[in-house]
């Protein structure tokens, strides 16, 4: 199986063991992931301002992938969900294709509403399947408890993404934690939002409502917080400590990616996954698998 | 069966079921004490308790007793004899006893539910009414049962859409039916609508081919312009007294060609359309009128009021115009009656801070209704009655005289205490149901006919419980109607005439001060006038709220308790015409349910009078509401005599008199007195 | 259009009945004269818990009632987390973030764009991303066996040009041009 990977904004830049460990474990399981070098910002930070500009923006994306004939794999939930959102609207509305398609001739480009686009995960939970990556494992992680933050647009709105996971009582991620032989951690603000998008708006509300959740996961004496969208890791990851500053609290929850809790099941170093890269350096979590 | 007068004769044995009902009885009362209590009462020959006695198995253990204890009476401890006397009646028949033999304590609405805070106290209450009953039982006589014929033909008292239903079910089962009209054409207020919720129907062009039918169908006989004066009888067999004025027009003659329309002199205000138009002193009410026929308003008729003119008698060809027509009145009999009088829209007045009577650009639904009807005062055009512009910011207000439990303006007199107007200004508890749909249909007609226009509702909740309703409110709401939590209290007129409504907008939490080109005010649906006295000639209890009050609320919404009277439509209690029309199918039934019988067993109540005591004074035949007692000249002197046909059992002859001449059946004045001391005794 | 009285409650005089109407114009806004007010999108509103000047059912009221300017010079309608729990569970449909997304557009093209937005949509313009990928990001990137990124993408800034908005982005705030 052969896909485009759309890294996005943040990945590239500052989730390096995120894009590291995703391409290490699609690798093993014969996912290929082929880089496009002229992808740009999927559009989402956009629409807020200018809907035109952000579907357009989008759908030169999904043409740099129809030229090449690939589907879309992507690591960001937010480009997730603008991708796939006009993905599904220009497969569905003619005249907005063609209006698009005119505007993209303008810049060379066309498309032709072929493209799908899918995150990563749901790659492996729909696609590879939980089987082979069953299969797959070497070194069961049955000493992690592992607890998982959905984030909000990996799952909605339900209706582009064919429903593949509810909304509302979401498993997919439970299940891919499980088949690494981890104990997914359940919690009472699963579902909640991290509150990344209005960081930039009214930080103070948007670190409370990232708060809410550290503090419910680490009642539950969870391990680690999975996570699979770098704008959540902002919050959860990148601003822990400022977080724990603020409130006066103390956390010691290092966030993994889901390939990274996959890739150590399948036996991979955590060198090669990029473990002491990530936001908070993941120490008592590796001392329990050496 | 007279054989079951034998047992008058014999001392009294008597069974006393006490029962559980379940828990409805039991969780409060303690069952087995009142068992207990009544063990050795006098009389008693066995007593038990039952989780239902209603059931089959409660029944056969009554029937397994009489035959074994030889019981002569059965006294029931258990819900209201409403409920189940029938029930324990045909199960006594069955086991050989006169039905009247039979006494019911009501333990449960009149003790267990009302004292569910008080278990110690219901228990003593259970044991005094039981005691009391046991106390009648003993002297409860066997009475016969006379049977009495049934006319299968039935009287529907009303002509709007639930009268003209009932009357075409009626009809079409080949019952012969009288449907009566008060006003000169039958269709009700329905024939005064533009259309219909939610389907957007046009209401007379689905109403009038009913009309038509009922016209053309040889089963119904029409009696318009009519009123029923007195109703006498019983199920089988009432006697109406209809009283028909005078339509100084000869319905048959008349063709309806309009020539004297067009030559009467006299324009009057037309109260069809509100009294936002006008017509002549001969008219016809609307174009579709059923009977088609034209009608002389006595009232403002040159020749009826100062005895000149003629104009039109001279005009008609037809030689129709009959001005030496007079008030007929007609008894007609007939087994069953449908009372179908429908309702009264409330009128606004009575909340004068909204301005309704005082400010023309507000307006009442039912006016609005012929205000955008073709057939209306404007041929359909919106416009506002104060200055004849299109409105382009309309409001409506909902709840006017509905879910209003004020009392500060209660009884308010309009016209300066004659109190001719009083009832239909007081405000009503209850939710008119119909308003919430009749002003989302309305809104939606304005936005239909002026799509720019501004239309907002003020409303407390939206009720939108109905097919298609919902969903209807969701399209007007789609066409940009805006729909405004929070009641204003007060409507102020500009100099322009524009009405500016201060209220409080519950959902942004802003007050929002708007200024509108007319104002609706959704006035909920009352009684009719005279709601009263016919339920007064007819012995039918209304309910609290005012409306006529049916048998059973969930199972016998169409009946009533009298055997024989059914009720259909808003009479009841407001509702919408298919709730309407679905009623006027079930008392259709329970009528002709009645006219398919042979023969009717007739509860022989009423009063005994014994001649030798009777001194004429005539204070019975005074006081009884029904005339069904007057006083004759025999040889003996001025005696009383009960008319049968016409007694409703009441009571008031016998409690009123004074020589003690007159026995009620039943309720003896040594069983009531029994009872009344039983219940007193000190246990 | 509004005068305040004590205590800050607004009185409202005058509603710009046209405003439901350009909202529900805009993509994503179709659905927002369908809302009857019943509170299910706030009641499941992580930031209207945290933040009383956020509640999205009285916002679509105010957009409702056409209190146009309230509205799209409010910095509430971008405190949206576009979490799409309230779109999910909407009874009528209503898509609420998307309802936000059309008034931030509006909002935009009024002069009202949030300084954050304004910063974010620069930056992109510039570098075709968030963060512009210099020659150490990309050192950074082949150390870990990771492919090259070209810096920039000129053809952003084309789509802005092509769609008007650098002409949007340089309005004076709350101003015309």
């Amino acid at each position: 199986m052969k896909m485009a990977v759309f890294l996005g904004c943040t990945v590239p830049v500052r989730n390096l063991s995120y894009e590291l460990s995703a391409k290490r474990v699609a690798g093993e399981l014969g996912l290929e992931l082929v880089d496009i070098p002229e992808f740009s910002c999927c559009g989402y930070p956009i629409k807020s301002v200018h809907h035109e500009t952000a579907y357009l923006l989008a759908a030169r994306n999904l043409a740099l992938a129809e030229e090449r004939g690939l589907d879309i794999c992507t690591l960001c939930s937010a480009c997730t969900s603008v991708l796939t959102e006009v993905s599904y609207e220009l497969a569905t509305n003619e005249a907005l294709l063609d209006a698009t398609s005119e505007t993209l001739g303008m810049l060379g480009k066309k498309y032709s509403g072929k493209v799908r686009v899918k995150h990563f995960v749901r790659v492996l939970y729909e696609d590879v399947g939980l089987k082979s990556i069953e299969r797959a494992i070497k070194r069961p992680l049955d000493m992690f408890r592992i607890a998982s933050h959905y984030g909000c647009h990996y799952l909605k709105p339900s209706k582009i993404y064919d429903r593949f996971d509810h909304p509302e009582a979401p498993e997919s991620l439970d299940r891919l934690v499980s088949a690494t032989g981890a104990f997914a951690v359940d919690y009472r603000t699963k579902k909640d939002c991290c509150g990344g998008a209005i960081l930039g708006v009214d930080e103070e509300t948007a670190l409370s409502m990232a708060r809410a959740k550290l503090d419910d996961i680490s009642d539950r004496g969870a391990d680690a917080i999975n996570l699979i969208c770098p704008f959540c890791s902002v919050m959860y990851g990148a601003n822990q400590r400022k977080i724990a500053a603020n409130h006066n609290v103390k956390y010691d929850l290092p966030i993994l990616y889901y390939p990274q809790i996959l890739g150590l099941a399948m036996g991979i170093s955590h060198e090669e996954l990029g473990l002491m890269q990530n936001p908070i350096r993941p120490r008592a979590l590796l001392a329990k698998i050496s | 069966m007279p054989g079951m007068l034998q047992d008058a004769g014999r001392e009294p044995r008597i069974g006393v079921y006490i029962c559980h009902c379940g828990l409805n009885i039991a969780g409060v009362v303690d069952v087995e004490a009142v068992r207990e209590s009544a063990r050795f009462l006098q009389g008693v020959a066995v007593v038990r308790d039952n989780r239902y006695t209603c059931s089959e198995v409660g029944q056969k253990g009554i029937a397994d007793d009489i035959k074994e204890f030889k019981l002569n009476r059965v006294v029931i401890a258990s819900c209201s004899p409403r409920l189940h006397e029938k029930t324990f009646r045909t199960l006594m028949e069955k086991s050989g006893l006169n039905p009247h033999l039979l006494e019911m304590a009501n333990i449960r609405e009149h003790c267990s539910w009302v004292h569910y805070d008080d278990p110690v106290a219901a228990t003593q209450k259970a044991k005094d009414l039981v005691r009391s009953s046991v106390a009648r039982a003993r002297l409860l006589q066997p009475l016969l049962r006379t049977k009495g014929q049934v006319l299968p033909e039935v009287m529907v008292i009303g002509g709007g859409v639930a009268g003209i239903s009932a009357a075409l079910y009626l009809g079409g089962m080949g019952i012969k039916t009288y449907l009566v009209e008060k006003e000169p054409s039958i269709g009700g207020h329905m024939a005064m609508l533009d259309k219909t919720f939610p389907t957007l129907d046009c209401s007379l062009c689905i109403l009038s081919p009913k009309m038509v039918e009922v016209a053309e169908c040889e089963n119904i006989k029409i009696l318009s312009y009519s009123q029923v004066e007195k109703v006498e009888g019983q199920v089988g067999n009432f006697r109406v007294q209809v009283r028909r004025k005078p339509r100084y027009v000869n319905e048959d003659k008349c063709v309806g060609c309009g020539d004297c329309v067009a030559k009467c002199p006299v324009k009057v205000n037309d109260e069809f359309n509100r009294n936002m138009g006008t017509r002549k002193a001969i008219y016809i009410p609307f174009p579709q009128a059923i009977p088609p026929a034209y009608v002389i308003d006595d009232e403002n008729c040159r020749y009826l009021t100062q005895g000149k003119c003629k104009i039109c008698q001279a005009v008609c060809q037809r030689g129709a115009i009959e001005f030496d027509q007079t008030d007929q009145t007609e008894t007609i009999e007939v087994g069953a009656i449908i009372v179908a009088t429908g309702f009264e829209p409330y009128d606004p007045r009575g909340l004068p801070e909204y301005g309704y009577g005082r400010f023309p650009n507000v307006i009442t639904s039912l006016d609005f209704e012929r205000l955008i009807c073709a057939d209306g005062p404007t041929y359909g055009k919106l416009k506002r009655p104060g200055d004849s512009t299109v409105p382009k910011r309309v409001a409506f207000i909902q709840c006017v005289g509905s879910r209003d439990q004020a009392t500060g303006c209660a009884g308010y007199r309009l016209d300066g205490g004659t109190g001719s107007r009083g009832e239909s200004t007081d405000p009503k508890p209850y939710c008119s149901r119909v308003c919430c749909m009749v002003t989302a249909k309305q809104a939606f007609m304005v936005k239909e006919k002026h799509p720019d226009a501004e239309v907002y509702v003020y409303y407390i909740d939206m009720r939108t419980a109905g097919k298609g309703f919902e969903e209807f409110y969701q399209r007007g709401r789609h066409e940009g109607i805006v729909f405004l939590r929070g009641r204003p209290g007060e409507v102020e007129e500009k100099e322009d005439g524009c009405l500016r409504i201060i209220s409080e907008d519950l959902d942004s939490g802003c007050i929002l001060d708007l200024t509108f080109d007319m104002v609706v005010l959704a006035q909920g649906l009352i009684p009719p006038g005279g709601l009263g006295e016919l339920a007064q000639k007819m012995n039918l209890s209304r309910s609290e709220d005012g409306f006529l009050m049916e048998g059973h609320p969930k199972l016998r919404p169409a009946e009533t308790a009298i055997d024989g009277i059914y009720l259909a439509g808003c009479v009841q209690f407001p509702k919408d015409i298919p709730d309407s029309v679905a009623q006027a199918g079930a008392a259709a039934a329970a009528a002709a349910v009645t006219c398919s019988k042979e023969s009717i067993e007739i509860d022989p109540l009423g009063p005994v009078i014994d001649e030798a005591l009777c001194i004429g004074c005539r204070l019975c035949e005074v006081l009884c509401p029904y005339g069904a007692i007057k006083v004759e000249f025999t040889d003996k002197g001025p005696k009383a005599k009960s008319i049968e046909v016409a007694c409703k059992g009441c009571g008031v002859c016998g409690a009123s008199c004074s020589t003690k001449a007159i026995t009620m059946k039943h309720y003896t004045d040594s069983q009531l007195a029994a009872q009344v001391k039983a219940i007193l005794e000190v246990v | 259009m509004e005068s305040v009285r004590k205590k800050d409650v607004p009185v409202v005089t005058v509603l710009d009945p046209k405003f439901k109407y350009e909202v529900a114009r805009e993509p994503g806004g179709e659905n927002i004269k369908y809302c009857f007010q019943c509170g299910t999108c706030t009641s499941g509103c992580k930031v209207a818990e945290l933040d009383s000047k956020y509640n999205p059912r009285k916002i679509i009221k105010m957009v409702i009632l056409g209190m146009r300017e309230r509205v799209l010079s409010g910095d509430f309608i971008w405190l949206c987390a576009t979490c799409y729990t309230c779109h999910e569970r909407c009874p009528q449909d209503v898509r609420i973030p998307e309802v936000m997304n059309a008034l931030k557009n509006i909002a935009v093209r009024e002069g009202y764009i949030h300084p954050a937005f304004r910063a974010q949509a620069e930056l992109i313009a510039g570098h075709g991303r968030l963060y512009e990928i210099d020659e150490l990001a990309n050192e950074k990137r082949t150390d870990w066996g990771l492919t090259e990124i070209p810096q920039g993408c000129p053809e952003v800034a084309e789509i802005y040009g092509i769609t008007g908005l650098f002409d949007l982005l340089s309005r004076e705030v709350g101003g015309k041009t």
